[in-house]
């Protein structure tokens, strides 16, 4: 089974670079102030690298990327 | 390089469109003493973790107009304004009305527009001479025209600002009184520019400053509508005229790498994000903060309180955290670069700046598939006592 991941982002230090809306369209977007808005907080494990790119390229550390592996059966 | 004799910044250019020698070897000490073109001292942060850390530390203040900071430039106070604050949480109230302005949507909403002006600037080197300059002809136009278009500034302004804004621009490159003439003009225009849309309000963005003054003068004062619409228009396409020229001479300079690039061109992307991590047109000068405490280095170095201080964007040429940094690698993934800063400060128009090199960058290939440099790249000069120094002349044939 692929790891749960959990997305999430503080719009309150967002500064619109919108590098993760670029990245990963599909997760991220942003609303009419530019702010980031999470679309979808569990996106597919196949995201992952590039949700960690997004994170780290955000420049006010806004993202945060959780990923719970699945528990082996 | 020694730590306790300062040097000269900035450092000297590359004669070559490359990497200057003093951007590979600086960061033997994490805290290096600089002599800034005033003849004023600071320090600068070499190394990418530090920097990347400090951009987000509040200690350092952006508010040099306030504070006895170094100076730039012995006769021009360049950005430094002290009715303007620039530090939390004034700053990011006013930046969030002007960022709306930005996002990926809105950005994208103008691709087509810069598009449609760059292929008609193309039309024009096309049916003009080679070698075409390429300054003139495409990079500085290219910014101009869309900044005009989305401020909502007359096009047929551009002659009278641009020579406004080389002066306000000036480092060293005039006197006193020309610089005083250029900042007060500047200053002037841009007042009777707005007076002039508060009767004809459209849908561009000084418009839309104007409303939301007009609505909440507490929110964004007379005063700093004028200031923004300053910064922007300066920052608008001063940066992106030297990036787009500098990009393409690095590029062509390389004609291997063009013609990788050439032959797909789905590489422009990361090809663009390259080339501005290589960007050799800027400085760490516009990173100037002001410590207002002690502030301790990864490797336990100390900034002093009171130290004027940059954040150095020749870290982008960090071997720890970027492989083979002296190497232009168009297909270079994890490229996050400090050319646009980082933290709260992170360079505004940065979304558009991308978009446009883009744009121009696949636009120029696809046009014209020969194009090269029309003279060695040790020839192509550098603009002297400005702020940018990208190329002042690319000659280039097809």
């Amino acid at each position: 089974m692929s790891p749960t991941v959990r997305v999430t982002a503080d719009n309150e230090t967002c500064v619109t670079s919108s590098l993760c809306v670029y990245r990963v369209p599909e997760v991220f977007d942003q609303d009419e102030e530019g702010r980031v808005v999470v679309l979808d907080s569990r996106p597919s494990a196949d995201l992952l690298t590039e949700l960690h790119r997004a994170r780290r390229s955000c420049p006010t550390r806004s993202i945060h990327v959780e990923v719970e592996e699945a528990p082996e059966t | 390089m020694s730590s306790s004799c300062p040097v000269s910044y900035p450092f000297p250019w590359a004669e070559t469109p490359d990497i200057p020698h003093d951007w590979r070897t600086m960061r033997e000490q994490s805290l290096l003493h600089v002599t800034l073109p005033s003849g004023d001292p600071a320090v600068l942060v070499t190394r990418y973790r530090d920097v990347r850390k400090l951009f987000a530390d509040e200690r350092l203040s952006r508010n040099t107009a306030r504070y006895p900071t170094s100076r730039i430039s012995a006769n021009n106070d360049l950005f430094g304004d002290p009715e303007i604050d620039n530090d939390p949480p004034r700053y990011l109230e006013e930046r969030s009305v002007v960022m709306r302005a930005f996002s990926a949507r809105r950005i994208e909403a103008l691709r087509p527009i810069v598009q449609q002006i760059a292929e008609e600037l193309m039309d024009a080197m096309e049916a003009g001479p080679r070698p075409a300059e390429l300054m003139e002809a495409f990079a500085f136009p290219l910014p101009i025209l869309v900044i005009c278009h989305m401020l909502g500034v007359p096009p047929r302004d551009r002659q009278k600002f641009r020579r406004l804004i080389d002066g306000f621009l000036s480092v060293s490159a005039l006197s006193d009184e020309e610089v005083e003439e250029c900042r007060t003009g500047l200053w002037t225009y841009l007042g009777e520019l707005i007076e002039h849309k508060h009767a004809d309000l459209g849908d561009d963005l000084i418009s839309e400053l104007i409303r939301v003054s007009a609505e909440d003068p507490e929110k964004l004062t007379p005063y700093q509508l004028q200031h923004w619409v300053k910064t922007l228009l300066i920052a608008g396409y001063v940066t992106t005229a030297s990036q787009i020229g500098t990009s393409i001479a690095v590029l062509l300079h390389r004609t291997s790498v063009a013609d990788e690039l050439k032959k797909d061109l789905g590489l422009v992307p990361s090809a663009v994000e390259e080339l501005l991590r290589f960007q050799i047109m800027g400085t760490s000068l516009g990173s100037l903060r002001y410590a207002l405490e002690d502030i301790e280095l990864l490797d336990g170095t100390v900034i002093p309180k009171g130290s004027t201080v940059m954040l150095s964007v020749e870290s982008n040429m960090d071997d720890t955290v970027f492989e083979n940094p002296c190497t232009l690698d168009i297909r270079r993934q994890d490229n996050h670069h400090m050319t646009f800063g980082a933290g709260i400060h992170f360079c505004a128009g940065a979304a558009l700046a991308r978009m446009e090199l883009q744009v121009a960058t696949e636009g120029l290939l696809k046009r014209f598939p020969g194009l090269r440099l029309a003279v060695p790249g040790e020839e192509l000069a550098r603009p002297q006592g400005g702020f940018l120094a990208g190329y002042a002349r690319i000659p280039v044939a097809w």
